[in-house]
């Protein structure tokens, strides 16, 4: 039984075409014209319980939107969604109280006081009982390295340090399912780390469901099996993060160690993209049909000392398949 | 809007240059304030009801008294005045200029001023020209409407030196209103709440400044005092020159000294807006 | 229903604890805020006392009648002010910003966090203020006690304070469609300027018709009228029962307005 449904989920916005000038911001006073803009256009998809999925997609392909309306922020202009049973724009308080929202851009903290009595206020609000309450947040602060920051203003406290209690905020109730918007953006490797390292703890331990957006790779290879690509409002992709690289990835990186110096460089660009080539060292990016031939072909004609061939970082694949999707929405 | 003047501005830029993007500011400014229509509409119409509840007041209070005159105006005058307040105060009131700069002191956004080519109160100056613009022109019918309707209260328009010192009176009351609220906002580097202190100044304003009644009301010694603070030249004088209650050498004598209000709070603003800059980079933002 | 009604408080109790907590860190501010309300009340009564050493009555009010009237209004605005205003009035902001998320997401009414969660206690003395207002003018009145009078008052008082909160939702709900709705602060004060005088001064051709409308079909006027009526001048039982309508029938609507208004919310990003 899926934990997440998603079903021809779409959102349309009505967007004021402002017109140039301040002629047309007068005639904009007594007659508008807007635009229909199809931020989700009719996405489908299922989560089961535990999973660890990520949301990619460029900006403004619809993901973020997605997950308010799976928060229950926004209403959606068609389709149906179900999380944990619950239809979630009905905003029930049960469903609220098993779920969360990070979102790395905002804070829900208290600014001017410190972080600890903003935990006691959701407390209150979730109706969390004490003892429950005091151990998860020792667990999790410990785990994140903040225990002698909660009396602290938050307002004095580093983005990092900020997003960690944000993140505390979030678990605190222990939400069965767990939606991430850009969780680690504009922190530094180490802060990025310890949230990367926090959400695997929590998940090994409780099993929690979640679905997570971001723009760093890192946090998806280190945290997600699943990926979900959208762009435009479509889905493009749901399947392995391994498989990503398969279907999308058409090149692999070879790198080649000759025996003597290595070849000239216009006869290894007759296998592909040379990013290499100094000593006995050259690196050639090859399709993947052709590789095994090439590769044949090399030793054929010289002796190597070492051959590896490897995936294209995932970031490039990403990429490329972003700015496929914009090539095909383009000419529609 | 095509010459990239501004991106090629020197550093230290002459005048013409500042002028030419100080307008732009405000024509974009202008154009935002036309596009929020709703706002405007229902915020104009509810700017209305006080004035309603007023004159019906000010009815039940003649009414009241028996009395054809109290404190040198009778009836049609005094509602004649408390319409007249309203244009002075349509100049001289700044919503939302003291508490913005306050915020933007408190949240760090003033940072922008300090790395860009930009003075904040040149920023702030010129939008608030084009909001002023932009209300003064979409209220005009409304209070055209609302002057015809009770041109009853009125004897007819005053002569053309007095309406050219009415005139006068009212945007040097725009510029008393301005600089004095920015100063009031500057207050914002040393509290870092300084909403409650704007509080203070706009409730004693409402009163001091003759827009809740005619200061010539107030007994002796209170009204002539008031006469003499700068809070006046916001409600209570351009009514009074409008009226003919001030006239000759005492109407320019109070130009003067409305035109060095002015000067001094501009001069004031600026200075604290140096000494606050100076403090809060020591504080590293 | 008992369960949930004591949870409710028991937020409201933290929620003042936590912005009591908050203004005692700027000290300061707090107490600039309080002399302000007490300057405004002095400023009220350096008005109406210049008036009334022109006129021995307003409207038919005479002196202490009137000056209960002040009394009465001052505390029902700084009721709304302490619990409400500040709250609504940053709810403009949170939709224009998109932190309203944060709001939407608490398992709790969001109408209660929204208009409830942070207590201007820089206004709380208001309350005092307006008992101290209409107990001098009760005093000087030579008003003698009647507990079916005080029992009305207090009905009526809460009705004004329910009525007026109503209008305020109304307004501040508004803003999700007009996002930078400017100030509800200053919308407010405008809008309350039907509040603060006696019904009575509606009279003369219009006027009439214009008090009739701001009593039966946008009842604003009954807020501080009709409790300081009960308690000075006449205890007139149809007008205390429309009242409670009243008051009822704007909190319900007023509710569905807000939750109308919340299905256009857009939440902003970044």
């Amino acid at each position: 039984m899926p934990i997440i449904e998603v079903e021809g989920l779409t959102k349309t916005y009505r967007v004021f075409q402002k017109k140039e000038g301040l002629l047309g911001a007068l005639r904009g006073l007594y007659r508008r014209e807007y635009k229909e803009v199809k931020a989700v256009a009719g996405i489908n998809f299922s989560i089961e319980p535990g999973e660890m999925v990520a949301f990619l997609g460029p900006n403004g392909a619809g993901k973020t939107t997605t997950l308010k309306m799976l928060s229950g922020l926004i209403y959606p202009t068609a389709g149906d969604a179900t999380v944990l049973g619950h239809v979630p724009w009905r905003r029930e308080d049960a469903y609220r109280r098993r779920f969360a929202l990070v979102m790395g851009q905002k804070n829900q903290l208290w600014w001017d006081l410190p972080a600890g009595d903003s935990f006691q206020l959701h407390r209150e609000i979730y109706s969390i009982p004490r003892d429950q309450f005091d151990r998860t947040l020792g667990e999790l602060a410990e785990l994140l390295g903040v225990e002698k920051l909660t009396r602290q203003a938050v307002r004095e406290l580093s983005l990092g340090e900020r997003m960690k209690m944000e993140l505390i905020a979030a678990l605190l109730h222990g939400p069965q399912v767990l939606l991430l918007d850009e969780p680690t953006i504009g922190l530094d490797v180490v802060a990025q780390a310890a949230i990367q390292k926090c959400l695997r703890d929590y998940h090994a331990s409780r099993g929690v469901t979640m679905l997570l957006t971001s723009h760093y790779m890192r946090d998806v290879e280190a945290l997600c099996d699943r990926v979900i690509v959208i762009t435009h409002g479509t889905l493009v992709y749901d399947g392995p993060l391994a498989g990503i690289v398969e279907r999308f990835g058409e090149s692999k990186l070879v790198r080649l160690q000759f025996e003597g110096p290595a070849p000239e460089r216009r006869e290894m660009e007759r296998y592909g993209e040379v990013s290499r080539l100094e000593g006995p060292f050259a690196d050639v990016r090859i399709e993947r049909s052709r590789i095994a031939g090439a590769l044949a072909d090399v030793l054929n004609r010289h002796a190597l000392a070492d051959v590896s061939v490897e995936d294209p970082p995932l970031e490039e694949v990403i990429a490329k398949v972003f700015e496929e999707a914009r090539l095909a929405h383009d000419a529609a | 809007m095509t010459p990239p003047d501004v991106a090629l501005a020197p550093p230290r830029p002459g005048p013409l240059p500042s002028l030419v993007k100080y307008a732009r500011i405000f024509r974009v400014a202008l154009i935002e304030r036309m596009t929020y229509r709703s706002d405007f509409l229902l915020g104009t119409i509810l700017r209305f009801l006080p004035i309603v509840t007023t004159v019906l007041l000010w009815r039940a209070i003649y009414e009241g008294s028996g009395q054809a005159e109290l404190g040198g105006f009778n009836y049609r005058e005094m509602i004649a005045y408390l319409l007249l307040t309203n244009i002075s105060r349509m100049f001289s009131s700044m919503p939302g200029l003291a508490g913005g700069i306050a915020r933007e002191v408190r949240e760090g956004t003033l940072k922008r001023y300090l790395i860009q080519p930009l003075d904040l109160l040149g920023y702030l100056l010129s939008s608030r020209v084009a909001h002023k613009v932009a209300y003064i022109t979409m209220s005009f019918l409304p209070y055209a409407g609302l002057f015809y309707l009770c041109r009853g209260y009125f004897d007819g328009f005053p002569d053309p030196l007095q309406m050219l010192a009415f005139v006068v009176s009212l945007v040097l009351a725009f510029v008393v209103g301005f600089y004095f609220e920015a100063s009031v906002g500057m207050v914002g580097f040393w509290f870092l709440e300084v909403t409650s202190v704007l509080y203070i100044v706009m409730t004693l304003n409402f009163f001091i400044s003759g827009h809740m009644l005619p200061l010539d009301l107030l007994p002796q010694p209170w009204s002539g005092l008031l006469k003499v603070l700068p809070f006046q030249y916001m409600a209570y004088f351009p009514a009074v020159v409008f009226q003919g209650k001030v006239r000759g050498t005492e109407l320019l004598l109070h130009l003067a000294l409305e035109l060095f209000w002015a000067v001094a709070f501009a001069v004031l603003a600026r200075t604290l807006y140096r000494a606050g800059l100076k403090r809060y980079s020591a504080f590293g933002g | 229903m008992v369960a949930g009604v004591a949870r409710y408080a028991r937020m409201m109790g933290g929620l003042a604890r936590y912005t009591l907590a908050r203004e005692m860190a700027f000290r300061g501010n707090f107490l600039v805020k309080v002399s302000v309300e007490l300057l405004w009340m002095g400023i009220l009564v350096a008005f109406y006392r210049v008036v009334f050493a022109k006129t021995s009555t307003i409207a038919g009010w005479s002196e202490p009648d009137y000056f209960f009237f002040v009394g009465c209004f001052f505390a029902i605005n700084g009721l709304i002010e302490t619990l409400f205003l500040e709250n609504c009035n940053e709810f403009a902001e949170l939709v224009r910003t998109g932190d309203l998320d944060f709001l939407l997401l608490k398992p709790i009414d969001e109408q209660f966090l929204i208009s409830c969660r942070k207590i201007d206690w820089g206004t709380a003395p208001n309350l005092l203020m307006g008992a101290i207002l209409m107990a001098v003018a009760l005093v000087q009145k030579g008003w003698t006690f009647d507990p079916g009078r005080v029992a009305a008052f207090v009905v009526t008082f809460a009705c004004g304070v329910a009525i007026a909160y109503s209008f305020m939702m109304m307004l501040t709900s508004v803003s999700v469609w007009m996002v930078r709705n400017q100030s509800l602060m200053e919308m407010w004060w405008l809008f309350s300027s039907l509040v603060r005088y006696p019904r009575e001064i509606f009279s003369g051709r219009g006027a009439e018709m214009l008090g009739r409308f701001f009593t039966f079909v946008v009842p604003i006027l009954l807020v501080s009228n009709v409790p300081a009526d009960v308690m000075v001048r006449v205890l007139d039982p149809g007008m205390i029962a429309w009242t409670v309508a009243v008051a009822a029938a704007s909190l319900w609507v007023s509710r569905r307005f807000f939750h109308v208004a919340l299905r256009s919310y857009r939440s902003a990003s970044s």
